[in-house]
């Protein structure tokens, strides 16, 4: 039974592995801050795993006062994005918090937008939260569905073929006579052809499951790799993989579109310690190339994160690892920096303050020094003069109050992250924007920022257990600088 | 002749005592099949519109629950009467009846308890579908085909207890069971049609894809149902129901207000969307029955290449043009519904406009020479199983 039931069911019922997600690596979560017209909210969007699927949304409101929220989707760019369905309310929750919650359907892969529609006694306002969205992996069937659902296979076929018999034998004589030989030979060669036919009908069926659940892994969302080779003199060349399938879906293979006024944004991190860090912005040399003189750099092995933004809004981080040789290099110019931290082994993760190479050093204000998985939440980080008072000359980065990164040790989870959550700027524009008119690669700097202050934080949620490098970069005395942080996250 | 089947088994249940040739009133459980059959027809194309409209459905929707009525209702009725005879004592009963696993029942009430079964089971089959390759956005899907399956087999089933009680019985009670067998003929070329849509939109009547799918599909069920009721004009009658179900759905269908509830929106839409205007078989129909009494006598598969041919040189000497009358403005209106688009209907698709499946000439002939060998063979197996249902006795 175990090996009849495998033999037709199992090979349709196999795990697809799942390692890739666009915008971050590991990391399919939307987390963002935003205004709806006078509320201000904190949303989380839980893209689905399979599309077309289900995605969770999370509100929640500074203030209690809010009355309804209702969610809409619909594409972040092109026709799409004009017509809107009937939104739904997201359901506020029992208790006194300001927090609603709800679900929609995201139809396709490609870059959506979730538009919040707020109404509360300041009048009524909307926010609009880009989401990419791709399908990770297929389902393996539960065992008792696969078991139950064999068991009546067996059942109907079994069926069929006793009710063909049945009707050759007694079907067709008037009431009250018996089968002769004649029909019971008959009803036997036939129930034999039935069943002959019903096991050439299952098999048939299996290719074409087995066809479709391949066609769908094919469509599953891989993490794209890069191909990056060192030039002489220390140039780093960077070439983007064949988009394939994707460029067809209208997705990946576009044009990208600069976030930050750069097209994409290259974070360099040295194994296994993790300990040098460097945010750098290559160059398009064609389409699908790009160049970076590398600043100095010691020898040893690399992992590489390269966040990009396609026309459509569909962002994507690219990854591969290179090993280098010592690169005497050239000094950081532009928004190009570096950050040091303690190597890896000598991690402390109860500490909550990083020194700063120019003298001072940045706080992280937790709440507590357990985390958990899955959790939205604010990291806010203050930053302190060498004296330890708290210092208001912040400047922006790129735009920005700061950029944080947070890497998993085993490097499965990476996201770049800026003050106002997750999504790249560059989607944020679209939303804004639309499709028929160029995307402004500032949209929403300091939309979601108070004014630069002592303090710079970050919504985010772990997507999973495990070990965590924290960086964040702030632009001080027209100096960027990185704190490093460690922290383990708990279910 | 006395409907033994109807007597023996409604005497059991306590609910007639006089014969068959007597009795005016069609026995309950064929009732149950009507009404099961018609329910998952109407449910189904419901369904379609419902997609075509709003998009998000659950399990619980009106569409859904009118299909799955058919495979409960089917289910229920067929255990019932099976177990009815099974246990009771009426030894005249059970002769009437075929046996299967030790159970006694009409052959028909096993037909459509497996359909039934077959239709419950797609359910969850259906649901982890969704959850492991996305909702279906495609008619064709193996948990879909399981699901079509079962009601055809509910279908099947209702026609063959039909049959059993008509084949014995005479005069007014025989008339209203032809009819009746007529309607579920109907509702098979209905099913049929459901299955087939997505190769049969009008976009893609001039292709020899849409010809060979409807050849293949179509002329089973027309000859088969059409043979067996031993009726003149059954064939007409079939197709003028089919015309007369697919007509409503498109002129109602529109009155009830509807929008989209996902995205992405490419057409606004604020009313259900039906499907399109009917394929004209009628015109192929009126066409076989016309020839029907003229060669009875023929040999069976001198009558299928006959009859083949001529089912599809009709129709596609009808469709050919209508399908070209439906690409133009006077078409978009109530009647036509050509205008009808569904809401995520992509702005680059060019609905007035047919699809070249073939590429070259040679493609499209090729493509003909096809759909003409389907045809006949189709005919040919439909006329096979008109003689076996012809004989169906119990």
């Amino acid at each position: 039974m175990r090996k009849t039931c495998s033999m037709w069911l199992f090979p349709f019922f196999l795990l697809l592995f799942t390692s890739s997600l666009s915008a971050h690596v590991g990391s399919p979560d939307v987390f963002y801050e935003g205004a709806a017209g006078p509320y201000r909210l904190m949303v989380t969007i839980r893209p689905p795993l399979v599309i077309p699927g289900v995605a969770e949304i999370e509100v929640v409101s500074a203030s209690s006062e809010l009355r309804e929220l209702q969610i809409t989707p619909l594409h972040l760019s092109g026709p799409g994005a004009q017509f809107a369905p009937t939104p739904d309310r997201l359901q506020k929750s029992s208790d006194a918090s300001a927090s609603f919650t709800g679900s929609l359907w995201l139809m396709e892969q490609g870059a959506w937008q979730v538009r919040i529609q707020a109404e509360g006694p300041r009048g009524q306002g909307e926010l609009s939260v880009p989401v990419p969205a791709v399908a990770q992996q297929s389902l393996r069937m539960q065992k008792f569905l696969a078991v139950g659902l064999f068991i009546l296979m067996l059942f109907l076929s079994v069926g069929a073929v006793s009710v063909v018999g049945a009707s050759l034998r007694e079907g067709q004589l008037e009431p009250g006579v018996a089968p002769g030989t004649f029909q019971i030979r008959r009803a036997r060669l036939m129930m034999a052809a039935t069943a002959v036919l019903l096991f050439a009908s299952l098999f048939l069926a299996r290719g074409w499951w087995n066809s479709i659940a391949q066609n769908y892994e094919r469509r599953l969302y891989k993490l794209p790799q890069l191909s990056a080779t060192l030039e002489p003199q220390g140039r780093l060349t960077l070439r983007l993989p064949d988009p394939g399938l994707w460029k067809g879906l209208q997705i990946t293979g576009n044009p990208l579109i600069p976030d930050h006024n750069h097209l994409m944004h290259l974070f360099l991190v040295r194994l296994p310690e993790l300990e040098r860090f460097w945010h750098l912005h290559p160059e398009q040399m064609e389409s699908a190339v790009f160049s970076q003189d590398l600043p100095a750099i010691p020898a040893g092995r690399y992992q590489i994160f390269a966040d990009v933004v396609h026309r459509s809004g569909f962002p994507e981080t690219m990854v591969t690892e290179i090993d280098l040789p010592y690169v005497p290099g050239k000094p950081l110019s532009g928004d190009d920096s570096a950050g040091v931290g303690r190597p890896l082994s000598q991690a402390d993760r109860t500490a909550n303050s990083s020194e700063l190479f120019c003298g001072g050093r940045m706080v992280w204000e937790r709440d507590s020094l357990s985390l958990k998985s899955r959790h939205a939440s604010w990291f806010r980080f203050r930053v302190e003069d060498q004296a330890g008072r708290p210092v208001d000359d912040l400047e922006p980065y790129m735009g920005m109050a700061g950029h944080a990164v947070f890497l998993k040790t085993d490097r499965s989870v990476f996201a770049h992250v800026h003050p106002s959550g997750t999504p790249p700027m560059a989607m944020l524009a679209l939303t804004e924007r639309g499709a028929t008119s160029q995307p402004d690669p500032h949209a929403r700097h300091g939309k979601g920022v108070p004014a630069f202050g002592t303090v710079v934080s970050f919504p985010y949620g772990f997507p999973q257990p495990g070990e965590y490098r924290i960086f964040v970069q702030i632009k001080r005395v027209g100096r960027v600088q990185t704190g490093v942080f460690d922290v383990e996250v708990g279910l | 002749m006395v409907d033994t089947t109807a007597v023996s088994i409604d005497r059991l249940l306590g609910t007639k005592t006089r014969p068959a040739a007597e009795v005016r009133v069609v026995p309950w459980y064929i009732w149950c099949g009507v009404i099961a059959v018609s329910s998952s027809i109407i449910g189904g194309y419901w369904d379609i519109s419902w997609h075509r409209s709003i998009g998000r459905d659950t399990f619980w929707t009106p569409a859904h629950v009118a299909i799955y009525l058919c495979g409960l209702l089917a289910g229920i009725s067929s255990a019932y009467l099976i177990l009815s005879v099974s246990l009771g004592k009426r030894h005249a009963a059970k002769e009437s009846c075929v046996k299967v696993w030790g159970f006694h029942g009409p052959l028909g009430s096993f037909m459509s308890a497996w359909g039934g079964i077959a239709m419950l089971t797609s359910a969850p089959f259906d649901n982890w579908w969704h959850s492991a390759y996305g909702l279906d956005v495609e008619i064709v899907s193996p948990p879909h085909v399981l699901l079509i399956g079962g009601i055809l087999a509910v279908q099947l089933g209702v026609l063959i207890l039909i049959l059993g009680c008509m084949n014995r019985t005479e005069g007014v009670s025989a008339s209203r069971l032809s009819a009746l067998f007529l309607y579920v003929g109907a509702m098979m070329v209905l099913l049929l049609q459901l299955l087939i849509m997505e190769y049969t939109w009008r976009g893609l009547l001039h292709s020899a894809r849409a010809y060979r799918v409807i050849s293949l599909a179509i002329p089973v069920v027309l000859i088969g149902v059409a043979r067996a009721a031993k009726r003149r004009w059954a064939t007409t009658i079939v197709t003028a129901i089919y015309t007369f179900f697919l007509l409503g759905q498109l002129w109602i269908l529109p009155l009830f207000p509807a929008e989209p509830k996902l995205g992405p929106v490419y057409q606004k839409v604020t009313h259900l969307i039906p499907w399109d205007f009917p394929l004209l078989l009628l015109v192929p129909a009126v066409a076989l029955d016309l020839l029907a009494p003229r060669v009875a006598s023929w040999a069976a598969w001198t009558q299928a290449i006959l009859f083949g041919s001529v089912f599809l040189i009709t129709l596609v000497a009808v469709e050919w043009p209508v399908a070209d009358f439906m690409m133009t403005p006077a078409a978009r209106n109530w009647f036509f519904g050509a205008h009808y688009l569904e809401y995520n209907f992509h702005p680059s698709w060019k609905p007035y406009e047919f699809f070249r499946i073939e590429r070259t000439p040679s493609d499209f002939w090729s493509g003909m020479a096809v759909a003409l060998a389907c045809a006949i063979l189709s005919t040919r197996l439909g006329l096979a199983w008109s003689e076996w249902m012809q004989r169906v006795r119990r």
